[in-house]
């Protein structure tokens, strides 16, 4: 078990840095923050309504990838979220826990070649390693694929890591004890200022120098948010071992055919009822993990026959092996998606102290780690190392905190 | 073919007896069965030309009048059907596994009578090949006809040790000893009460006097504490109040008890769209054969009464059940382990606890002793208990008695958090699921491809 090493414990004697920070939610993104804020030496509470990646972290395909996204501010964060996770991994935290492996985009048709070899252009620009495999090399590269595949694009230095396992990583490795079960009623004001002095829980105050509200959907009812956060429901299915196809599939597939649907940079407006976006990814113990859906209807925690069902036949029309594979679990979970599509991650408009990281949808696992650090900084009142303009909280306006 | 009104999974004594009740209302019933005949393992049948082993005369009598209704009801049984659950828009998943296929069925009820399944507590070497479960000795000898071969070792407690011990007695290969947790002789206040029970007490005897007849040692308030393989066998530990001794045998058949056999299955009630959810027989209470039947009967009634067919009301399944229940209370005090032999006790960190994963003791208690409480959930996710390939049915009660006992202070967990709810209840391939909803070209529309942002 890695303890955090005493050099890093630095920097108390700076004035501005808190001593003690509350933080709301041990998800991914809380616990990161926790393990970050911890390895400076700063004194975390971290206040968790149910218990660590209990909900969309514990639910979530764990796609460590910029394969999917365009240029933009989501692209350069899922960049720099990659690198993070390779650092950690070769630092040790990690070790173990990631999987480096590239994301295959295929493409089964003309029209969804012509797509990707567009995005393909688009990643290569962005500085992104791809390559283009077609025909031999294509069916050398990949034996267990499909026929019916024409070409694929190879997204390198990619990898997957399972939510709830980084979790309980950070939490570890920063000797972190969570309070379970305190359900956040509000926040205390502080005597002065526009300020927090902490939040008042089901079992009591919990105080702290500034506050990060990393719960989810269940942010936006503390932080006046409601209307800009929903929650979307996405299904996920696991196999039993199967370790020779396994062995076969050199890194994850992803469906070139969701490329097809354009303008899906900013999808939160006019979204589908229910989307699918196929992804087959090896995981390390032999089994598949395949997914999934997104979807704004219907109960988050269950799994419907219809959407499993379609999500199966598409991923044997491109991996005909997994149809002799055992289905061993389904799962479902709800990821907190944002008006415009892209996260909160900043300063409370009008709160000094007050700090908001939620609504990475299906990137949290990828952004998580990087957030947890830029969070840390900017709480430390040091500059993050990623633009975060994008992401700041303030685009909303003004919002009616709860207290 | 019209969907049934009550669909019944497992055609054992509850499930037999609720198909009875409900075809002679006229209710529309169809009954899943995952094996090729009926009967479950309480009275399952030999195979082809085996002898049958010989049976208590009221068991064999039960068995011939409930198998007689059963062939008249002329209730529909899906054979080598497995139930995988039921999904969030209410249908019911069969896994159909003569024809390959996933059929989805939308009845207005469904009685799950899955029966019972053994517990077995975890020990050093309990998971090697060539150890088997007593029950599961019993079921091989009622298709075979014939008792398991070499010197059989019996361990662990409960009634059903002795029991097996005298049909494999009477079958010609009686076991080298009984190693039997509890002590009846030491409980005279449970024997005592048995005198109400004047059938169960008489099946017992006979048990008790064909294990003497035939010199069995009964080694009561023993332990069997751990198996290591030797040479084509193994060699078995032996634990007492009196010390520790060892003793060479071919097979080791271990056996703690049993209880329902209810692993990720839905919970009683209805639920949106769904059917009505009933359980019925062991796999709600583990109470014995007799008490199931008198249960398939209670759920059918209350299936009825549900489906507004009748209204009969009659308690007399109640009454019976409560009796039931009364002689198994009873008996669970009559073996109840002594402090010598308590299961659970100093087992080695690397006593496997699951099978699948390859988890041991050693890793829960890493797990149970950080200072931080982790939930069921968090231990079965970090632990990866339960989530192997067996979906937690020879893990999760252990590990939740376990979790238990090294953190007594924080709230004990339940098997149901560590397995969870959800479907498929069995591992299912996925070729036959993917065929499960029919192809839709309007419904492929409404699910557009598009996730990933």
């Amino acid at each position: 078990m890695t303890t955090i090493p005493v050099c890093a414990m630095r920097a108390r004697s700076l004035s501005s840095l808190p001593s003690a920070v509350v933080i709301v939610g041990s998800g991914i993104v809380g616990a990161a923050t926790a393990y970050f804020l911890a390895r400076r030496g700063i004194e975390v509470r971290l206040v968790e309504a149910v218990a660590p990646a209990a909900e969309a972290t514990g639910a979530a395909d764990g796609a460590v990838s910029v394969a999917s996204k365009r240029p933009g501010p989501m692209m350069e964060a899922a960049l720099a979220g990659v690198r993070l996770y390779r650092e950690l991994e070769s630092e040790g935290l990690f070790s173990g826990f990631f999987k480096t492996r590239s994301t295959f985009i295929v493409a089964a048709s003309q029209a969804e070649c012509a797509v990707l070899e567009a995005h393909s252009a688009a990643l290569a620009g962005a500085g992104v390693r791809i390559d283009i495999l077609q025909h031999e090399e294509l069916r050398q590269r990949m034996p267990a694929v499909s026929g019916e595949a024409m070409m694929a694009v190879e997204v390198h230095d990619e990898g997957h890591a399972i939510g709830y396992q980084i979790v309980h990583r950070l939490l570890t490795a920063a000797g972190i004890v969570v309070h379970r079960g305190a359900v956040v009623e509000g926040f205390l004001p502080s005597s002065s200022g526009n300020g927090v002095r902490g939040v008042m829980t089901k079992h009591g105050p919990v105080e702290g120098d500034a506050v990060v509200v990393a719960a989810g959907t269940g942010s936006g009812a503390l932080l006046g948010f409601s209307d800009v956060l929903t929650p979307r429901k996405g299904q996920l299915l696991v196999t039993e071992r199967a370790p020779e196809l396994n062995a076969g599939l050199p890194g994850a597939i992803m469906s070139g055919r969701y490329l097809l649907s354009k303008g899906s940079q900013n999808s939160g407006h006019g979204a589908p009822a229910r989307g699918l976006g196929l992804v087959i990814d090896p995981l390390r113990t032999g089994q598949f993990l395949i997914g999934g859906t997104r979807e704004d209807h219907g109960d988050r925690t269950l799994n419907d026959v219809e959407a499993v069902a379609k999500i199966l036949r598409d991923a044997v029309a491109l991996l005909p092996g997994l149809a002799n594979v055992r289905l061993l679990r389904s799962f479902a979970g709800s990821r907190t998606a944002v008006a415009d599509g892209l996260p909160l991650i900043g300063r409370v408009p009008g709160r000094d102290n007050l700090f908001v990281a939620t609504g990475f949808e299906g990137d949290g696992i990828c952004l998580g780690p990087l957030t947890g650090k830029v969070v840390a900084d900017l709480v430390c009142g040091e500059a993050p190392s990623l633009d975060l303009r994008p992401f700041d909280p303030a685009r909303f306006g003004a919002c009616e905190v709860a207290a | 073919m019209a969907d049934p009104d009550v669909l019944i999974v497992g055609a054992g004594p509850a499930g037999l007896a609720a198909a009875v009740e409900l075809a002679a209302s006229g209710v529309s019933v169809e009954l899943a069965e995952q094996r090729g005949t009926i009967g479950g393992a309480i009275y399952r049948q030999p195979i082809s030309a085996a002898t049958p082993v010989p049976q208590a005369a009221a068991a064999k009598a039960r068995w011939r009048s409930l198998s007689a209704a059963f062939d008249e009801s002329g209730v529909r049984v899906r054979h080598a059907t497995v139930f995988l659950g039921i999904e969030a828009d209410g249908q019911v998943l069969l896994d159909d596994r003569r024809s390959g296929g996933v059929v989805c069925l939308r009845p207005k009820v469904v009685i799950l009578a899955t029966g019972a399944v053994e517990t077995v507590h975890p020990r050093p070497g309990w998971h090697l090949a060539g150890v088997t479960t007593a029950g599961g000795l019993q079921v091989m000898m009622k298709e075979r006809g014939r008792a398991p071969e070499g010197r059989v070792i019996l361990a662990g407690n409960g009634p059903l040790l002795i029991a097996v011990a005298a049909q494999m007695a009477r079958l010609g290969n009686p076991p080298v000893a009984v190693v039997e947790a509890g002590d009846p002789f030491r409980r005279p206040a449970a024997g005592l009460g048995l005198l109400a029970f004047p059938g169960l007490l008489r099946e017992a005897a006979g048990y008790v006097l064909d294990v003497k007849r035939h010199r069995v040692p009964w080694l009561r308030g023993t332990r069997l504490a751990a198996i290591e393989p030797q040479g084509e066998g193994f060699a078995v530990t032996l634990e007492d109040a009196r010390g520790t001794r060892r003793m060479e045998v071919d097979r080791v058949a271990l056996h703690d008890g049993i209880r329902p056999n209810d692993f990720g299955l839905p919970q009683v009630g209805g639920r949106g769209e769904g059917p009505l959810v009933l359980h019925a027989g062991d796999c709600r209470e583990a109470l014995g054969a007799p008490a199931a039947g008198a249960d398939g009967h209670r759920a059918a009634r209350e299936a009825i009464r549900h489906l507004g067919a009748d209204r009969t009301a009659n308690s007399r399944e109640g009454r019976d059940i409560a009796r039931y229940r009364k002689a198994q209370a009873l008996l669970a005090r009559l073996f109840a382990p002594l402090p010598e032999a308590l299961p659970f006790e100093n087992l080695p960190d690397e006593t496997l606890l699951c099978r699948c994963e390859g988890r041991t003791v050693g890793d829960l208690r890493a797990l149970c002793e950080m200072p931080d409480r982790l939930t069921g959930r968090e231990v079965k996710h970090n632990g990866r208990f339960a989530m192997g390939a067996c979906q937690g049915r020879f893990c999760a009660a252990n590990t939740a008695v376990l979790m238990a006992r090294m953190r007594p202070e924080a709230p004990a967990p339940t098997p149901v958090d560590l397995t969870g709810r959800r479907w498929p209840a069995r591992p299912v391939s996925i070729g036959a699921l993917m065929q499960a909803a029919p192809e839709n070209t309007d419904q492929d529309k409404e699910m557009t491809d598009e996730v990933h942002k």
